[in-house]
């Protein structure tokens, strides 16, 4: 496969990837923001997704419609849904012969849904929900597709390890914003609108509630997010999910870079299965969550190198 | 014939030939079964079909760029449901024509990048050679498979007002628009169910195949899987949607400049597993930016290197590099006589009568003439730079001829040909629109195929005659029947 053919697939399933987190995160923060008698601050949100241009994110923060607005049809915003979804498409008229001609237009149609100025309009006016809503399906519609009709080959691979590479940055990203933000205000250790809203956001509200019968614990949230191997935002399970894929591109021919790889993935995968809440409590979150990212970026960078022909 | 509310009210512009609409105001033989099939229809189903034609192509994609002022913004390339048709008569008699002119225009091209008999013959001048930007000295004496030089061609026809058949210009180097004659019909076998086999209409699906058998037999390698691949500039290329078409229907890999290196005077593309040789190259890069050490150095599109793999002949180009001295508008003039100087024989389809604005007689008398004459440059393309004498204001007339005095050979002047009309439905009825057609040619080691149909282009504003997507034209399926 040509290397530029797998990084677009790469690249086209990332930003799929975070455009379904983004547009969860989205939906639970505006549903919480009509919950709240305080002033509802969407500051964690933009962080997490937006970068932080400390003066945006000021005249933001506190206008749930205007955030909106800048995530989802942002021009300025390089990480908006409409900006990352043309990148999508792009990336996939790139390898267009190479993706079935159902996911193409799945994606097509996903990117004119965006682009539609009605979409603006109703983000503005009407539900907002509803509109996160039709965006969502888009998303599921694309995974939907990309499931029963996409070839078991090179490029489902390249996809997949893009796929959850971009999940696990993102549950690594949100752990630290939600955590970190608790340093600032400790009183959210015992808020459970708060966790709920951290679950909701990551799709394990449920799962949590089976889990653990003893009500919000903090320490709990970061087991699950962190090392629940059956729920599919957690940190282990995309990691498992990049080691898996990555296993499946060994060939004869490539075999020193394969190696090399594998071994990047292998510790990082063993660093996470090998420690527990309590160690990461003495350890200290932030740090651990730093390694993580970084690891995480660095099996970034060595596809980059190795497989994409970037270096 | 039964009543037709659309035939009735059609009517047809005086003086131009109609394919629809015979001399005798009745509807032509081989259009009757289409008049019959759409007379049994409502407006209403008609524009449904419309929308559902519209939606097809929204869906798929199947959009191109247009550039005017800075700004890329993609459209729909405008489709009308109405095919046009043509009898196996002329089809056979096109067909003919275009092999004779290929195999001549082939000829010359091998010729004029080798020992130039025809100039040293005094056939065609070499001012007229030397001063063609197409004509490249690095294809000197470069042996190129087979001898062929133009391997796709798309050579433009159109009807003058008694039905004649004129060449109006040779595209020899990277010809688009086959993706739409395979997409438009696709769209009609899904707009009218049945209709195409009742017809007796030939098959176009044929071209990926001949094309791809080909460049097979092209590989410099004898080797059972030679590396085939399209070389397209990228995605915002306004025929991107074709290239990936071509790709997947033809099974070879899609490739940017980006993707290729060479390496000792070898090609290879850059691939997950590490470097693969490439033996074909089916490029829709322009020769200028096919190789930044050779042509324009500032090219991000092609390969540094690749036409001394080239001329080593480790990788085979297609169309070959250099083969736009062949269709130079100022060149166009001679190929009548360069069909009689090579092959001994008279040109089966004719020329629209040429002036040469480099020749002061004939700028003169084009001058004097202007209101009824197109003025061209000569390796113009897309319907960019002309100027239609019957249409121009005063203004424009004199800045353009500012324009040709600055560099007279590079313009030529046509009288303005009528193009034939065919019927299009618009709003609820049939109304005649100026179309002119483009058969594409295969030239293999086995000879020239040409899958019947082509692409018809169809000028949709009334009384334009320019059909050009990116002057607001549209297109049809064409039917050639059995």
């Amino acid at each position: 496969m040509l290397s530029r053919v797998a990084a677009s697939f790469y690249w086209l399933s990332r930003y799929i990837e975070r455009s379904d987190g983004m547009l969860r995160m989205l939906k639970i923060n505006y549903n919480s923001s009509q919950d709240t008698m305080k002033e509802f601050t969407w500051e964690p949100v933009i962080r997490i997704f937006a970068g932080s241009d400390e003066d945006e994110t000021g005249k933001l923060e506190n206008n749930s419609r205007a955030v909106l607005k800048h995530m989802v049809v942002g021009k300025s915003n390089s990480n908006s849904i409409l900006n990352i979804i043309t990148l999508a498409r792009e990336n996939a008229r790139g390898v267009q012969e190479h993706i079935p001609k159902d996911l193409w237009q799945c994606l097509n149609e996903y990117y004119h849904t965006v682009k539609e100025p009605r979409l603006e309009k109703a983000l503005q006016r009407e539900d907002p929900i509803g509109v996160l809503d039709v965006l969502i399906k888009q998303v599921m519609l694309y995974y939907g597709t990309a499931e029963i009709s996409m070839e078991r080959g090179e490029g489902r691979s390249f996809m997949n390890i893009g796929k959850y590479l971009e999940r696990a940055i993102q549950s690594v990203d949100i752990l630290d914003t939600k955590f970190g933000s608790i340093n600032d205000n400790p009183d959210l250790l015992t808020d459970t609108s708060y966790w709920k809203h951290l679950l909701l956001s990551l799709g394990g509200y449920e799962l949590y509630l089976k889990t653990y019968r003893e009500g919000f614990e903090a320490s709990n949230i970061l087991e699950q997010v962190v090392f629940n191997t059956d729920f599919p935002r957690s940190v282990i399970y995309s990691v498992n999910n990049i080691q898996r894929y990555f296993e499946r591109l060994k060939t004869e021919s490539n075999l020193e870079d394969f190696r090399e790889m594998s071994f990047q993935i292998g510790r990082l995968q063993s660093h996470i299965k090998y420690s527990s809440v309590k160690n990461i409590e003495e350890e200290g979150l932030s740090l651990f969550l730093a390694q993580t990212r970084k690891e995480l970026y660095g099996i970034g960078n060595s596809l980059n190198e190795h497989y994409f022909a970037n270096s | 014939m039964q009543e037709s509310a659309y035939f009735d009210k059609y009517s047809p512009i005086n003086g131009v030939w109609d394919e629809m609409y015979g001399l005798d105001a009745n509807v032509r033989d081989h259009y009757r079964k289409v008049i019959e099939y759409i007379s049994g229809e409502s407006a209403d189903d008609l524009n449904k079909k419309e929308e559902l034609a519209k939606r097809l192509f929204m869906s798929q994609g199947i959009t191109f760029t247009v550039y005017n002022s800075g700004e890329g913004i993609e459209k729909i390339f405008p489709f009308d449901i109405i095919p046009r048709i043509i009898t196996a008569a002329e089809w056979t008699f096109v067909e003919k024509g275009i092999k004779q002119r290929l195999t001549a225009l082939n000829l010359f091209l091998k010729d004029v990048y080798n020992n130039q008999f025809i100039v040293k013959d005094g056939i065609v001048p070499i001012d007229i050679i030397y001063s063609c930007p197409h004509f490249l000295r690095e294809m000197y004496q470069l042996q190129v498979p087979f001898d062929i030089y133009v391997h796709i061609s798309g050579i433009d026809l159109i009807r003058d007002h008694d039905g004649t058949f004129y060449v109006l210009e040779d595209n020899l180097r990277t010809p688009s628009g086959v993706s739409y004659m395979l997409e438009n019909r696709e769209i009609t076998k899904r707009l009218f169910p049945d209709l195409l086999p009742q017809c007796g209409v030939r098959s176009v699906t044929e071209y990926p195949t001949i094309l791809y058998k080909n460049l097979l037999a092209l590989s410099p390698r004898q080797i059972h899987n030679p590396t085939i691949v399209l070389l397209t500039p990228g995605i915002y290329n306004s025929a991107y949607f074709e290239h990936t078409t071509l790709a997947r229907l033809m099974g070879v890999e899609l490739v940017e400049g980006r993707d290729l290196v060479v390496k000792d005077h070898k090609v290879y593309m850059k691939t997950t597993t590490g470097l693969q040789q490439v033996d074909v190259i089916y490029r829709r890069v322009d020769d200028e930016y096919l190789d930044p050490l050779m042509f324009n150095p500032t090219s991000m599109l092609g390969v540094a290197g690749i036409m001394g793999a080239y001329r080593k002949g480790n990788v085979a180009i297609v169309n070959a590099v250099g083969t736009g001295v062949a269709d130079d508008k100022a060149v166009y003039v001679y190929v009548p006589d360069m069909i009689r100087y090579y092959l001994n024989e008279e040109p089966i389809l004719k020329n629209v009568p040429t002036y040469q604005l480099g020749n002061p007689d004939e700028r003169a008398q084009v001058f004097s003439d202007i209101n009824k004459m197109v003025i061209k440059k000569t390796n113009g393309s897309g319907g960019y730079g002309m100027l239609m004498g019957h249409a121009a204001s005063e203004q424009e007339i004199e800045d353009y001829k500012l324009e040709v005095l600055k560099e007279p050979r590079n313009f030529i002047a046509q009288p303005t040909i009528s193009l034939s009309a065919a019927p299009c439905y618009m709003q609820g009825e049939l109304r005649p629109r100026r179309v002119d057609l483009r058969p594409y040619a295969l030239f293999g080691p086995n000879g020239i195929e040409i899958v019947p149909g082509g692409l018809t282009r169809v000028a949709l504003k009334e009384g334009s005659l320019v059909v050009n997507s990116s002057q607001g034209g549209g297109s049809k399926d064409t039917w050639v029947l059995a």
